[in-house]
């Protein structure tokens, strides 16, 4: 799902808001990954060039 | 740095990240332009560089904060680069509205870029970590509106994602979107 990663991150901001330090790091190390993943997914998608 | 200082400059910098979300969703909304995968990344990127921000905002300045802004601006920025290739050679067309005649994926390189710049430099002044303060306690009418302002615009940029790319799994959002998925 494209929308993990804000969900993710409004949960860290919600966890900083709650004085969760650790926690808030913790979701954000996750969205982060998440985004990278989604980024590997759509990275590869096919130029429309002709060579 | 003075500690009052190091909180305008942070508050002043979330807000220049809520206005750049708050570009994207009025391209979306007003112009009924619908962001691609890599565009909705890009949002991502800004949304991460901000929670270190916002981090800092609440608990106080700490370099692990700004680590986080630029390691968050840092991906961002990967991913515009990586739009900015695919439309790169002559006769290829392009992705969007053009904005003063740069296309979005390309401000938001230069906005990927100014954060990484400017969090750089707030670093250099050992000072403001000193005296560990949480801001939180005090937080005043600037920095509190732009937290709010950042949180609802993450929610909101979940909400509109989910409209527009469904409830699939990975990857199956539609490359060029021309209507809201869950709307039909």
């Amino acid at each position: 799902m494209m929308s993990l990663p804000f969900l993710i991150f409004a949960c860290a901001l919600g966890a900083a808001w709650l004085r969760q330090r650790g926690v808030a790091i913790g979701l954000w190390v996750a969205g982060v990954v998440v985004m990278l993943v989604l980024f590997r997914i759509h990275v590869t998608e096919v130029l429309s060039i002709s060579l | 740095m003075p500690a009052e200082l190091s909180r305008l400059l942070n508050a002043l910098g979330l807000i220049a990240i809520v206005t750049a979300l708050s570009i994207a969703f009025v391209d979306q909304l007003w112009f009924r332009d619908l962001p691609c995968p890599l565009c909705i990344l890009q949002r991502a990127g800004f949304t991460a560089a901000g929670v270190g921000i916002a981090l800092n905002l609440i608990f106080g300045p700490r370099p692990s904060h700004y680590g986080m802004t630029i390691l968050g601006a840092s991906v961002g920025a990967s991913i515009s680069i990586r739009q900015i290739l695919l439309h790169i050679v002559p006769g290829t067309g392009s992705y969007g509205n053009a904005i003063f005649g740069l296309h979005l994926y390309t401000w938001a390189l230069i906005g990927f870029g100014l954060t990484i710049v400017w969090s750089a430099i707030l670093l250099f002044d050992d000072r403001q970590f000193e005296t560990p303060e949480p801001w939180s306690k005090r937080l005043d009418v600037l920095p509190l509106t732009a937290l709010v302002t950042f949180f609802l615009l993450a929610l909101g940029n979940a909400v509109s994602t989910l409209l527009i790319c469904g409830f699939g799994l990975l990857g199956q959002c539609p490359d060029n979107p021309a209507h809201y998925l869950l709307l039909e």
